[in-house]
């Protein structure tokens, strides 16, 4: 009896030890998966976010700022994507800016990883798949599939209630690594609120004009398919709206940011420097509850039989049928509004102009696909080629 | 796919039910249902055979801040247990209080209410003070049976009250909802349901002269006092309340921390020597069924997402027509986290609210009310946390459903608030303030 429990208990303990390995692998090799950045013919520097702020310096909450100058001055741009790491359509329209953007007048400054801790992390109990892959002409582009939340490897213990700063409001304790929470951020704060801090920084320091934060969001959150605006960018965001819509024929709503909810880029960016802020919405079906599996399918093409029925039964806030809401939608979305805040705003702005060219609106998306517009890495020179 | 989803489901629930009839226990028959799951979903390469171990190991650390939080308060109050704190507590409580006996039960009600307020987790309340309240309850005549009912519902309570309410807080954080202006929409209900409890279900049962046989059986350890007593207590209260006063200058410590801090505080004021590497194995040993079960529950989290199962439950909730959804909601939202724990909140918690609120109902309200439903699925299968922990600290040797199903009234009345809560929540408004 006692050597069958003895044989039962040493049976468990390999497959214990099995499962940890097998299952822990992937895991181990998704946080060291490095993404392959072409540098286009417009990036004049590459920094990083702890010029701004030396403390993060060489921790995993440090991330690269690219930087594109035009031929002539202008005004200035941050753009920025993966704030929610588990919403990349931010991430790969920052990444076709890199690739291929020229800036003739003004500067833009990218950052692809805003929450870089948050790419290197995956999300228990939501089974999301680790990568996620886009077609090109030349392969495959493969990129981490990240968490909305910065890795409790890199910011912990969590406190049990979140108190943003300065305004005091308390958050979810988990928003305290959501670098979406911890705007305008604290210099001596955890290293999400540094992150923020330091993006605040550059804002302030390059006196930037406009801040557009990337997102994905759920097809049932009212808050989708849109530019949310705090007042003083309603106009811009209005007339950016009404823009895509006739010329472009998509819809992309105004909402605006609430002044009671704290931390948000579209809230704090506005109230505690001079740059106007911008967040953007695209409707994402992988983030919503009801859907199927958690695939990397139903990420590319949005497409999902149980939102189906529900857009049916008028459940949802956005128009949906079976062609889904593909990535190149989305993608094109984001890019063709941001370049449209931006001309809006150089035309209310003379002297503070900002062009940029060679980079692609929705309706090339829609026809090439986003894949068409990454770089292959093996025909490029090798010093063109950035490992973030 | 829905057919699919379908099948994974049914290959869930039976595993789970054959499982169960060769009696297994909860824990192993969870984790069989939920291997048979994610097996039935590779066959449709939801999720592709390769990747299970991969999703069984992630979901595992879905809960795992819960789980130290559980181990490091337990630890905590073994110690002040073992150093004769929680005897000597009750003790004077008793002899104190006895004849005030309603003042004692709404100052025990308050006791188990603070530590669940401040962290949002009812566990907490059990874990920190649900032994001596237990025990105090004994010695004020509350029939044996209805103690753990009673630390269940206010447990849940607790949970529930402001300003710490992680089931609102994910809804918030999920529909962008500012968690601000729920103190007197979830304040209220709570004082007012706990009351309701203690005075349904702390009758007196015993009589005078058995409360003194009580009192006389407690072993005292000879050194204790209240000031041994109470500063490891004092030790973990102000480390709690420090971070709030202090947000940005006050280090964050975390719960777990704060426990081992508190501990080490108890450790050195014992009366008596304590063998602390026995007092932890004792924690956790003790506590073993609940950690497996928050490890397994967060697999199974996993496998149901990544096998659309937790979709199809999400959208089963949302085509219910309004009227039936009303009436299915006292089953549907303790379910959930019988089921998921927090899980509930995120999966039909969030498009719920998107969903009522677009109708009209107040988000505020609404989410106040839902957050009274959940804590009741805290005594459901297979999970059943709370309801668990309650008979576990009261040390009722009995089976779990005699004690549990003594709940029932308040139950039903917490259900009953919640619902007409909901359902009137626009001529609620004037509670939320902020």
């Amino acid at each position: 009896m006692k050597t069958g429990l003895f044989k039962f208990k040493l049976i468990a303990v390999v497959v214990f030890v099995l499962l940890i390995i097998s299952g822990g692998l992937p895991l181990w090799q998704h946080r060291h998966y490095r993404v392959e950045v072409i540098l286009g013919p417009g990036v004049s520097e590459v920094k990083k976010l702890s010029d701004f702020l030396p403390a993060i310096k060489g921790s995993q909450a440090d991330t690269k700022v690219y930087i594109l100058r035009g031929k002539e001055p202008g005004g200035q741009v941050l753009i920025i994507g993966n704030t929610h790491s588990n919403e990349p359509e931010g991430l790969l329209s920052v990444l076709i800016m890199i690739e291929n953007a020229v800036v003739e007048k003004g500067t833009l400054y990218l950052i692809p990883f805003f929450n870089h801790s948050g790419g290197l992390n995956t999300r228990p109990g939501e089974g999301y798949p680790l990568y996620f892959s886009v077609p090109t002409s030349w392969g495959k582009k493969t990129f981490r599939m990240g968490n909305r939340d910065a890795s409790p490897l890199d910011q912990w213990p969590d406190p049990d209630v979140y108190i943003h700063y300065p305004e005091k409001q308390m958050l979810s304790y988990l928003d305290i690594r959501n670098t979406n929470r911890t705007w305008p951020g604290r210099k001596n704060g955890l290293p999400m609120e540094q992150v923020t801090y330091a993006a605040m920084e550059l804002l302030r320091q390059n006196k930037i004009d406009l801040a557009i934060d990337l997102h994905g969001a759920e097809t049932m959150f009212p808050v989708t398919n849109c530019i949310v605006a705090p007042e003083k960018c309603t106009r811009l965001a209005t007339l950016a709206s009404l823009t895509v819509k006739s010329m472009e024929g998509f819809e992309n709503h105004v909402e605006p940011s609430p002044v009671n909810f704290r931390g948000l880029s579209h809230r704090e960016i506005g109230d505690y420097s001079d740059t106007l802020p911008f967040l953007l919405e695209a409707p994402m079906p992988f983030l919503d509850q009801p859907t199927g599996p958690k695939t990397e399918a139903l990420f590319l093409t949005g497409q999902d039989e149980f939102l189906l029925s529900l857009a049916k039964k008028k459940k949802l806030f956005v128009p949906y049928d079976q062609s889904g809401w593909p990535l190149e939608k989305r993608v094109g979305q984001h890019l063709s509004v941001s370049l449209e805040i931006i001309r809006q705003f150089s035309k209310k702005s003379p002297e503070r102009v900002i062009i940029i060219k060679n980079v692609p609106r929705y309706r090339e998306l829609l026809e090439n696909g986003t894949g068409y517009y990454f770089h292959n890495p093996a025909v490029v020179d090798q010093d063109k080629i950035v490992i973030d | 796919m829905i057919t699919k989803t379908l099948f994974i489901t049914a290959i869930i629930i039976i595993s789970y039910i054959l499982a169960k009839w060769q009696k297994l226990s909860v824990e192993l028959s969870l984790f069989i249902s939920t291997l048979a799951g994610v097996l039935a979903g590779a066959l449709f390469k939801t999720p592709a055979l390769s990747e299970i171990p991969r999703h069984l190991l992630e979901g595992s650390f879905t809960y795992l801040d819960v789980i130290l939080v559980f181990f490091s308060a337990t630890l905590f109050i073994t110690i002040i247990q073992e150093s004769g704190g929680i005897n000597f507590a009750v003790r004077q409580t008793v002899v104190g209080f006895a004849r005030f006996r309603f003042l004692a039960l709404f100052l025990l009600m308050i006791i188990v209410l603070i530590p669940g307020a401040l962290t949002g987790a009812g566990s907490v309340s059990l874990l920190v003070v649900g032994a001596p309240v237990a025990l105090a309850l004994k010695g004020l005549g509350v029939d044996e049976k209805k103690i753990p009912a009673i630390l269940f519902i206010l447990a849940g309570l607790a949970a529930a009250a402001p300003p710490i309410n992680i089931w609102a807080m994910i809804l918030c954080a999920g529909t962008a909802i500012p968690y601000v202006g729920f103190e007197l929409p979830l304040g209220l209900p709570v004082l007012v349901l706990g009351t309701a409890t203690i005075l349904i279900l702390g009758r007196r049962q015993g009589k005078q002269s058995e409360l003194k046989e009580f009192v006389d059986r407690i072993e005292t350890v000879p050194g204790m006092n209240w000031l041994r007593l109470l500063l490891p207590f004092a030790v973990f209260f102000a480390l709690v309340i420090a971070y709030r006063l202090w947000p940005f200058s006050f280090p964050v410590l975390g719960l777990p921390l704060e426990f081992i801090i508190a501990s080490v505080a108890a450790y050195l004021l014992s009366p008596v020597k304590i063998n602390l590497v026995k007092v932890a194995s004792s924690t956790v040993n003790k506590l073993l069924p609940l950690l497996s079960i928050m490890v397994i529950v967060g697999m199974l989290q996993q496998v149901m997402a990544a096998t659309g199962v937790k979709g199809l439950i999400s959208y089963s909730v949302l085509i219910i027509p309004l009227g039936l959804l009303f009436c299915l909601l006292p089953v549907i939202i303790p379910f959930s986290e019988g089921v998921l724990t927090y899980g509930g909140a995120a999966i039909i918690g969030i498009p719920l609210v998107w969903y009522l609120n677009s109708l009209g109902y107040h988000a505020t309200i609404l989410i106040s009310a839902l957050s009274l439903l959940w804590p009741l699925g805290d005594g459901l299968p297979p999970t059943a946390l709370i309801g668990r922990l309650s008979l576990i600290v009261s040390g009722y040797e009995g089976s779990y459903w005699s004690s549990i199903k003594k709940a029932w009234l308040p139950w039903i009345i917490i259900t009953l608030t919640a619902i007409l809560m909901i359902i009137f929540s626009s001529k609620l408004t004037f509670l939320v303030t902020g």
